[in-house]
C-alpha cells in the first residue's frame, strides 16, 4: 500500500499531500493539516459532527477517502472566519447559546452554511430537515435551531 | 476508525474498470460514494485487497430518456435523481423513496442510486463493530459454520435494506450490468438473489452500470411507505411500493413489493393477476395486507432491532397502507 499524491484547496490554500488510500478525510484534515475543527464522533456517518464542505455540498469527512478529495477545494469550520472576523453563522450559535460541549457544533454550522447558500431563506422545516443528519446530545435542538433562524434574517452582504 | 490497508486504484474508463475487477476478482470492492462501503470496511465485515473508484467515470452519472426510458447511471448521485425534471415528472415515487435514505444534506450527495441498490444486506449480528462480533463468534457471511439468527439456515438471512430496491422492483425496472464479456441485462427483481453472503446477480467481473425504468404508457398510481424507528439516519423496519395502473377507474396493472423482510425484495405475485378489473375496495386492502403477511412470514427472522412477530404484522399494515395510497391517490 503505497501513499498517493493528491492535491486539493482547504480553506482557499492549495496542498498536495501524500496520502495513504485507506486515509479518511478526516485523518488528514485533522492529523496532516491540524485543523481539529473537523470531529470525529462516531465515526461511521451517523452523528455529522464531521461534516465539511466539499465543494460547497456538506459530505462526512469520516465517509470520505482522501483519494476522493482529490482535485475538490474542502471548506472546514476554520475557513468560516475572516480578518479575525467570525461567520454570521458562528456569532448567533454563541448569542443564542446553541453551543454548549461543542462537539456537533462545527458539523452544524457547516451543514447550515451549506443550507443558507443554496436557500438563503429556509423555512423551520427545511431547517430542521437539513440538521437532520447532526446529532446534539446537550442543547434539545431548539436553540440550534433558534440560531440558524435568526441568521436567515439577515442579509448576508451586509453581514451580522 | 482506522481502515484495514487496501490498494487503491480509480480507472477512467469502464472498460479499465471492469479490467481491474477482473483481475482481482472478489478481493476488488467497487466504491461510489461508499457511505455504506466505508462503514463496512471500518467494521472490517468485508475485507477487500483493493477498492475501486468511480470517482472518474462521469458517464455513470448520466440521466437520460432514451426511446421508452428513463435510464440512470449507477453513479448518479441521489440527490441528482431526486431533483432530475424527468424522473419527478415519471417516477415521484422514487423521490420520494430517496428522501428517506440517511440524512438530506450529507448522504445524498455522496450516495448514488446504485450504491443504494447494491446495498450490503443488513443483519442485527453483522453490522456491529470486530469486537462486538468477537464475542458472539463467526456467522455464515463472516467466516463461520452458523447462521446466528436462524441456526438452521443454509444461508445468510440479511436483510435487504435498501429504500430504492422495492421501488425499482415495482417500476419493474431493468440493470444494465457490463462485464468482461460484454454487457447484459437483467430484471431488477433478478438482480437479488435472496441470499446474503452473495445478494446480487453480479458476477467478480462485473459492474452496475445504469437503471432503465421502462416510462408508462398511461399515468400511474404509485406509493411508497417505510417504518423505520428514527426519520434520519436509519434503515427500514419494514419498507413497501406499490404501482398501479388504471383503465375506465378498474384496476389494470397492479405491483406490490414488501421489503426489508428478507435478502431479497418481495414481489406479491398473485395479486398482479387478482386485482386486475377490480375497484379499489376496503377488502382489496385487507386483501393486500393478508397476502403480505403470508409472503413474510416464512422469510422473516429474528435479525433486526425489531422483533420477527412486530415485522411480520408490519408488512402486513405497510402493504395495506401503499396500496391503500397508490389506488387512491390522484394519477399522474
Amino acid at each position: 500500500m503505497k501513499k498517493l499524491l493528491i492535491t486539493m484547496t482547504v480553506n482557499d490554500e492549495q496542498f498536495d499531500l501524500m496520502v495513504r488510500p485507506n486515509e479518511t478525510l478526516t485523518e488528514t484534515l485533522r492529523e496532516r493539516l491540524g485543523l481539529t475543527g473537523v470531529k470525529e464522533g462516531c465515526a461511521e456517518g451517523v452523528c455529522g459532527a464531521c461534516a465539511v464542505l466539499m465543494d460547497q455540498h456538506p459530505v462526512r469527512a469520516c465517509l470520505t477517502l482522501s483519494m476522493e478529495a482529490d482535485g475538490t477545494s474542502i471548506t472546514t469550520i476554520e475557513g468560516l472566519a475572516s480578518d479575525g472576523k467570525l461567520h454570521h453563522l458562528q456569532e448567533s450559535f454563541i448569542n443564542h447559546g446553541a453551543v454548549q460541549c461543542g462537539f456537533c457544533t462545527p458539523g452544524m454550522i457547516m451543514v447550515s452554511k451549506a443550507l443558507l447558500d443554496e436557500k438563503p431563506s429556509p423555512t423551520d422545516d427545511e431547517i430542521k430537515e437539513a440538521l437532520s443528519g447532526n446529532l446534539c446530545r446537550c442543547t434539545g435542538y431548539k436553540k440550534i435551531l433558534e440560531a440558524v433562524r435568526s441568521t436567515t434574517q439577515i442579509d448576508p452582504k451586509k453581514g451580522a | 476508525m482506522r481502515l484495514p490497508a487496501f490498494d487503491y486504484y480509480s480507472p477512467t474508463s469502464i472498460e479499465n474498470a471492469i479490467q481491474i475487477k477482473n483481475e482481482f476478482g472478489g478481493s476488488a470492492v467497487i466504491l461510489a460514494g461508499g457511505t455504506d462501503l466505508i462503514v463496512n470496511l471500518k467494521n472490517r465485515v468485508i475485507a477487500p485487497s483493493v477498492v475501486i473508484s468511480l470517482k472518474n467515470l462521469r458517464e455513470l452519472r448520466k440521466i437520460d430518456l432514451a426511446g421508452d426510458s428513463l435510464v440512470i447511471g449507477a453513479g448518479a448521485s441521489l440527490s441528482q435523481v431526486a431533483c432530475n425534471e424527468n424522473v419527478q415528472r415519471h417516477f415521484p415515487i422514487l423521490v420520494d423513496a430517496i428522501k428517506h435514505i440517511g440524512a438530506p444534506s450529507i448522504q445524498r450527495h455522496r450516495g448514488s442510486i446504485g450504491g443504494n441498490l447494491c446495498l450490503n444486506p443488513r443483519c442485527l449480528f453483522y453490522n456491529q463493530s470486530f469486537f462486538w462480533r468477537k464475542g458472539k463468534g463467526s456467522c455464515l457471511r463472516t467466516g463461520g459454520k452458523t447462521c446466528l439468527a436462524l441456526e438452521k439456515a443454509e444461508s445468510c438471512q440479511a436483510i435487504c435494506s435498501a429504500d430504492t430496491a422495492p421501488v425499482i422492483v415495482a417500476l419493474s425496472g431493468q440493470l444494465t450490468i457490463v462485464g468482461r464479456a460484454g454487457s447484459r441485462s437483467c430484471s431488477a427483481q433478478e438482480f437479488f438473489t435472496g441470499k446474503g453472503e452473495t445478494p446480487f446477480n453480479l458476477g467478480p467481473d462485473e459492474i452496475l452500470t445504469e437503471i432503465r425504468i421502462p416510462i408508462p404508457w398511461a399515468p400511474i398510481s404509485s406509493s411508497y411507505k417505510r417504518l423505520s424507528y428514527r426519520s434520519a439516519i436509519d434503515f427500514p423496519v419494514i419498507n413497501a411500493a406499490c404501482v398501479a395502473t388504471f383503465e375506465q377507474e378498474k384496476i389494470f396493472r397492479f405491483r406490490l413489493v414488501v421489503s426489508a423482510a428478507g435478502p431479497a425484495p418481495i414481489t406479491l405475485k398473485d395479486l398482479e393477476s387478482t386485482f386486475i378489473g377490480r375497484e379499489p375496495s376496503q377488502e382489496l386492502f385487507s386483501e393486500a395486507e393478508q397476502a403480505a403477511v403470508r409472503a413474510v412470514e416464512g422469510i422473516v427472522v429474528d435479525n433486526s432491532i425489531a422483533s420477527k412477530q412486530y415485522r411480520v404484522k408490519m408488512a402486513g399494515v405497510m402493504a395495506r397502507r401503499v396500496t391503500q395510497s397508490a389506488l387512491t391517490a390522484s394519477r399522474r
